[in-house]
């Protein structure tokens, strides 16, 4: 039984792209009949957050997004999971400095595979997904992966609890 | 009538494609033929590193770690005097932060970095692309011979 589900979950994951920077290129060029993710039965375009399994945040995450991230992960149908794609999404990358950029997608949602990269080949991504097929097989249905530790992985949340409060003004003596 | 000679030309090309096979890479199947110099990972010749620390001072993400200590060797000779050399302790590159931009390979000045064009290492935990020495150095094993300091050398 539970090899059956996974088997049917492994090899159909509706992908859902959250592109958000240049490595999106690099995730559409996947999909393109040279590389051809469907071949894994990752299958590009799903409707809508709502029909889809697999979510591919690629690109910088800003502070601004990341209501907008969070809101469209909890609609999403369980079994969900998400691929990291770049340096961006993973850490922040160039701009884990900057005072505008989400320190990695992680923050939001749980994260299932990162793709280190800046950007990565599309062959990295391909490499990504069979790693998450891999995690699939080996999970118990139901009790999904790397969502305990997570802050906010459990719970769906409004998108007030993960915007950030505007900076107060200093105190005036 | 242009538009049906349009027409039949479109069905001409999409005839034409069906003879053709696809031009798609089997990737797990089937290696993907990488331009040699491809950036793909950094790879660490630990014996040339003399812990000088200028990539960690380049790295325009500073996601380069470097720990050393210093030894000291005895003199050679009678009246010598005693050297001192650093000793690699830590280098550890966070392939979670890197942009793949090579300052680091570029500025070393002992030929210790080089880039290698292996692209397959996605990992399940954010703390796993933190690669430690001994693993940027395994990545030794594919950088491409013309890129090696002995291939100036040769001619």
């Amino acid at each position: 039984m539970q090899v059956v589900l996974n088997w049917g979950r492994r090899y159909s994951l509706w992908v859902f792209n959250f592109g958000l920077a240049c490595c999106a290129i690099e995730f559409i060029s996947a999909s393109m009949a040279r590389h051809d993710f469907i071949r894994l039965g990752v299958i590009p375009f799903a409707p809508g957050p709502r029909q889809s399994d697999l979510m591919v945040v690629s690109g910088t995450v800003t502070d601004k997004m990341a209501p907008a991230i969070r809101r469209l992960y909890d609609q999403m149908p369980e079994p969900k999971y998400v691929i990291s794609f770049g340096a961006c999404s993973n850490s922040g990358g160039p701009y884990w400095d900057s005072y505008c950029v989400t320190k990695g997608v992680d923050q939001l949602i749980p994260v299932d595979v990162y793709v280190p990269g800046c950007p990565p080949r599309p062959e990295a991504l391909l490499h990504g997904i069979v790693t998450l097929q891999e995690q699939i097989a080996a999970e118990t249905p139901g009790q999904a992966r790397s969502r305990s530790g997570s802050r906010y992985a459990d719970r769906p949340v409004t998108a007030g609890e993960v915007t950030r409060d505007l900076v107060a003004p200093p105190a005036q003596d | 009538m242009s538009g049906v000679r349009g027409l039949l030309r479109g069905l001409g090309t999409t005839a034409r494609t069906l003879t053709r096979r696809a031009h798609t890479a089997q990737y797990p199947h089937t290696e993907p033929t990488l331009p040699e110099r491809s950036r793909g990972v950094i790879a660490l010749l630990e014996e040339n590193c003399t812990s000088c620390m200028l990539c960690a001072r380049e790295c325009p993400d500073w996601c380069i770690t470097i720990d050393s200590h210093k030894e000291t060797l005895p003199a050679q000779t009678e009246g010598g005097r005693e050297r001192s050399h650093n000793v690699l302790d830590r280098f550890d590159i966070d392939f979670s932060l890197c942009m793949y931009c090579g300052i680091c390979i570029e500025v070393c000045p002992f030929d210790a970095l080089f880039w290698a064009p292996d692209f397959a290492y996605a990992e399940g935990d954010i703390r796993n692309l933190l690669h430690d020495k001994e693993r940027l150095g395994t990545f030794m094993a594919s950088v491409p011979e013309s890129a090696l300091p002995t291939a100036e050398e040769k001619g």
